[in-house]
């Protein structure tokens, strides 16, 4: 059976690659080592393939059919679509097997998540699954959920969605070893007047409740009240997937940097595993 | 008439310049005769008038892509959405 190895979330901003070298310094060193730091441990666990939540930007969905939940279960997907975004536009492998299985058991599970056998990643998933494998041939399921069009999955329900979804990845047979990584948020504002405004204190208010366990709070959030924290604040939905994943385990922040020339709270928090590395693990 | 016209509009165009679209070189030659878009809706998305696709109610994701694409930096077109923002006297939990 599958283990879920490493769990993380990070923010997407597409400015982290397009204006790196934007953000300060000190908050380029915190963001990325954190970043780093997950990658290194995905090396030394021997990840086999990635699973990544992210939101659909009117990517590959409109508004005349737009699914809550659509999970790529094709042999490849295209990324990044966005002609501006500095990362070489390539075919990035799938893992048919895993997708499939995700998808079979999430519809047991009382889900009825849409499916793709080809999707177009933008710099949702492109963004973070650079900053995992740069040689972008890491075999990856991308997942997308709806964070833009009301009416949206209510909160809770990603954090459900995400306790199934780590079922189906541990009862999955065909790998050992999956990364899954939800990326997307914090604040942000975007396409209004509020653009590049950051909610520092929603941020850091997400956050401590993540490591705290302390979710029921932000589930009782309506959208209405999230959306103070800005449009792109829904994303946060990518986390709370994960979080249901990895329940009961309380998530770790690594880094937080409210980084305004990418208009984005921008963190990386890491949920811990029992899972040793390679090096570690017994023959 | 419906804003999801002036949506698909804007969607279509934004669509046919990116990469992996089946239209590469679309926005060139980009026709929004096809939409039934209002006098101000056309006049608004043919004049690249941020503001006014605002207030007219693009969706806010559509109009951060098609400003992106038709090459507003976010700190311009910020500038030109700053005359509609309204006062928010509404606090989040986290501001309590």
């Amino acid at each position: 059976m599958a283990e879920v190895v490493l769990a993380y979330c990070a923010s997407h901003a597409p400015m982290m690659s397009s204006a790196r070298m934007a953000a300060s310094q000190s908050q380029r060193d915190n963001f990325f080592g954190a970043l780093t730091h997950v990658k290194e441990e995905a090396v030394a666990k021997g990840v086999e393939a990635c699973v990544v939540l992210s939101n659909e930007h009117f990517t590959n969905f409109f508004l005349e059919n737009f699914p809550q939940i659509c999970i790529g279960l094709g042999e490849k997907n295209w990324g990044p679509t966005e002609e501006w975004l500095p990362i070489d536009k390539v075919w990035i492998p799938g893992h048919e097997g895993l997708g499939a299985h995700i998808a079979e058991h999430t519809l047991r599970s009382g889900f009825d998540p849409a499916f793709s056998h080809q999707l177009e990643l933008d710099h949702g998933i492109m963004t973070v699954y650079y900053e995992l494998d740069h040689d972008m041939r890491l075999p990856l399921v991308p997942i997308v959920q709806n964070c833009a069009v009301a009416p949206l999955v209510p909160l809770r329900r990603s954090y459900e969605f995400g306790v199934a979804l780590g079922a189906a990845i541990r009862s999955y047979t065909g790998l050992q070893r999956v990364a899954v990584v939800g990326a997307g948020g914090l604040s942000h504002f975007i396409g209004n007047p509020r653009v590049g405004d950051i909610e520092e204190g929603f941020d850091r208010w997400f956050l401590d409740r993540l490591s705290r366990g302390e979710l029921e709070e932000i589930f009782e959030m309506p959208d209405s009240e999230l959306e103070l924290a800005g449009n792109g604040s829904h994303e946060i939905r990518s986390w709370l997937t994960v979080a249901g994943v990895m329940a009961p385990a309380n998530a770790v922040p690594l880094a937080y940097e409210a980084v305004q020339p990418w208009i984005t709270g921008m963190a990386v928090a890491q949920w811990p595993t029992s899972t040793p590395t390679l090096e570690e693990a017994p023959v | 008439m419906s804003v999801y016209q002036l949506n698909r509009c804007v969607y279509d165009w934004v669509r046919a310049g990116e990469v992996n679209s089946t239209a590469v070189d679309g926005r060139i030659d980009f026709d929004d005769a096809a939409y039934e878009l209002s006098d101000d809706e056309r006049k608004a998305f043919t004049a690249r008038d941020i503001g006014g696709l605002y207030q007219l109610g693009l969706h806010e994701v559509l109009l951060n892509r098609f400003a992106r694409a038709a090459g507003f930096a976010r700190d311009d077109y910020r500038k030109l959405l700053e005359p509609f923002a309204a006062q928010e006297e509404r606090k989040g939990r986290w501001q309590r």
